[in-house]
């Protein structure tokens, strides 16, 4: 009971103790008695503090070292990831560029050929060893149909084989059943161009000794109703070749068109150039003259409403009845 | 008795060196444990309550002087209302538990270190927020709580080596 009360009394003597300590600091503020006791205490175990702080410093620059490491480790692995980020950026924008690189290859030879063109993209490769194929994501809803050829910033790609609604394939140009009417953008000479698969594509031209030199231009023509439009670069003569007995002559043409990296293509939806009415008189094809106006002057022919000078029955487009012994049955066959 | 005093007040000054000097530089997530409390709460366990407040008046007034930047008063306040309280239940905690004193290391650092804050703050300390308080004294409480075991194994032989007197070992 002693003890509790006195307990009690120290407890209230200490704490009013504390108390009046805070009130005397507060009340005097700087420069109190009190602060003179802290400076005195301060400076009686500087010494002391400095000796441990000596003491200890190396060891807490030791343990800054290491809590450094780890943090060197996290920021380390940080970098890495925002390395792997940015190269996978780079990577993007890499990719990005070629495909811009490639748009606008196709832009420009669209502009120049001046063609009415679909967009469409490579979706997949032939799936075998022995065909050259590819598929593009653009069919019949396009306004795709077959036969329409198919080019590249390059050049010529192809031409389509088969039309689906939502995709089409594309027989390309280094296909061994592939063959286009071509001439020398140089000098106009006419021959058929085919593929050889992985080897350059093989030039026939009509007369064996036409003058084609190393380094013409190869471009495809529209002669005798081509299914190609005039004018699409094939590729480069490799090797002229010599007339054979003045009978053939086998030219090699490296395509420009790099066929392993076809990504985005455009399909040529303009018809090709309108094959030409068959002559009077040809066995087994019927013929229609054309109707003859009744009082043109000009001799231009018109029908009843003169507003339309076709002649009946001509074909317009590759969509319409075509005679068939023109252009063959392949309509990208030899002429 | 005059050698116990003097051995308690070199621990007790040893301690704030190491308090001041040496925690400085090892701190754990940027805050250190407060020795003097833990001190204090140990000695409060081991001899009573009023060796308690005598330890935690001399702590807290140590503390005023080396440490804090608050009016002298405030730790000593503090500390020897911990020393008072620990004391006062010591006779209601069971002498062989090992749960008690860590339960005891851990309410009393974080009680501790909330009560300093609030006295801090209502005398004008504008440095203390409500977060700051109660994240320091979640982590005092903490590192008190590790600590504790080493100040029980320390303080526990000196008390044992130099006995208070037989009146004021207990209440």
């Amino acid at each position: 009971m002693y003890q509790r009360r006195r307990t009690r009394i120290l407890i209230g003597i200490l704490l009013f103790a504390a108390l009046v300590l805070i009130t005397m600091d507060v009340r005097a503020g700087d420069g109190g008695v009190l602060d003179g006791l802290r400076g005195t205490a301060t400076g009686v175990l500087q010494p002391v503090q400095d000796g441990a702080s000596a003491l200890v410093r190396p060891l807490g620059s030791a343990t800054d070292g290491i809590r450094e490491l780890f943090s060197l480790r996290s920021e380390n692995a940080e970098l890495r990831d925002r390395v792997e980020d940015l190269e996978e950026r780079r990577r993007v924008v890499s990719d990005l560029e070629r495909e811009n690189r490639e748009f606008q290859a196709l832009l420009d030879l669209e502009e120049r050929l001046e063609f009415e063109t679909v967009a469409a993209r490579t979706v997949a490769l032939a799936p075998s060893s022995f065909e050259w194929t590819i598929t593009i994501d653009a069919g019949s809803d396009d306004g795709i149909e077959r036969d329409m050829p198919v080019i590249a910033g390059a050049g010529l790609v192809g031409r389509v084989i088969q039309v689906t609604p939502t995709a089409s394939r594309v027989l390309l140009a280094i296909d061994p059943s592939f063959s286009a009417t071509a001439r020398s953008s140089r000098t106009a000479e006419i021959g058929s161009v085919s593929g050889r698969g992985s080897d350059p594509m093989l030039m026939q031209p009509l007369e064996p000794a036409a003058d084609i030199q190393a380094g013409d231009e190869i471009v495809t023509s529209s002669f005798a109703g081509g299914v190609f439009p005039g004018g699409i670069p094939i590729g480069v003569v490799a090797d002229a070749g010599d007339p054979i007995a003045r009978l053939t002559r086998s030219i090699t043409v490296l395509p420009y068109v790099d066929f392993t990296r076809v990504h985005h293509v455009l399909v040529v939806l303009s018809a090709p150039v309108e094959p030409v009415p068959p002559l009077e008189g040809t066995p087994g094809i019927p013929f229609e003259p054309p109707p003859i106006a009744p009082d043109g002057e000009d001799g231009a022919p018109t029908d009843e409403d003169g507003d339309d000078p076709e002649p009946e029955g001509a074909p317009t487009g590759p969509g319409q009845d075509e005679p068939e012994d023109l252009g063959a049955a392949d309509p990208g066959s030899t002429p | 008795m005059i050698l116990r005093t003097a051995i308690m007040a070199l621990v007790l000054v040893t301690v704030a060196v190491i308090e001041t000097s040496v925690l400085p530089f090892l701190p754990v997530a940027g805050l250190a444990p407060d020795l003097l409390l833990l001190v204090t709460m140990v000695v409060a366990l081991k001899d009573g309550p009023q060796a308690g407040l005598r330890v935690g008046f001399a702590a807290g007034l140590l503390a005023d002087l080396l440490v804090a930047q608050t009016p002298v008063g405030s730790a000593t306040l503090v500390l020897t209302a911990i020393g008072g309280i620990v004391g006062t239940a010591r006779p209601y905690l069971a002498s062989q538990s090992v749960t008690a004193p860590l339960v005891l290391a851990f309410l009393s650092g974080a009680l501790g270190t909330m009560a300093y804050g609030t006295l801090s703050l209502l005398l004008g300390d504008d440095r203390v927020t409500g977060e700051l308080l109660a994240t320091s004294a979640i982590r005092v409480g903490i590192l008190n709580t590790l600590l504790a075991p080493v100040a029980l194994a320390g303080i526990g032989r000196l008390t044992a080596r130099f006995p208070l007197g037989s009146g004021s070992t207990t209440e």
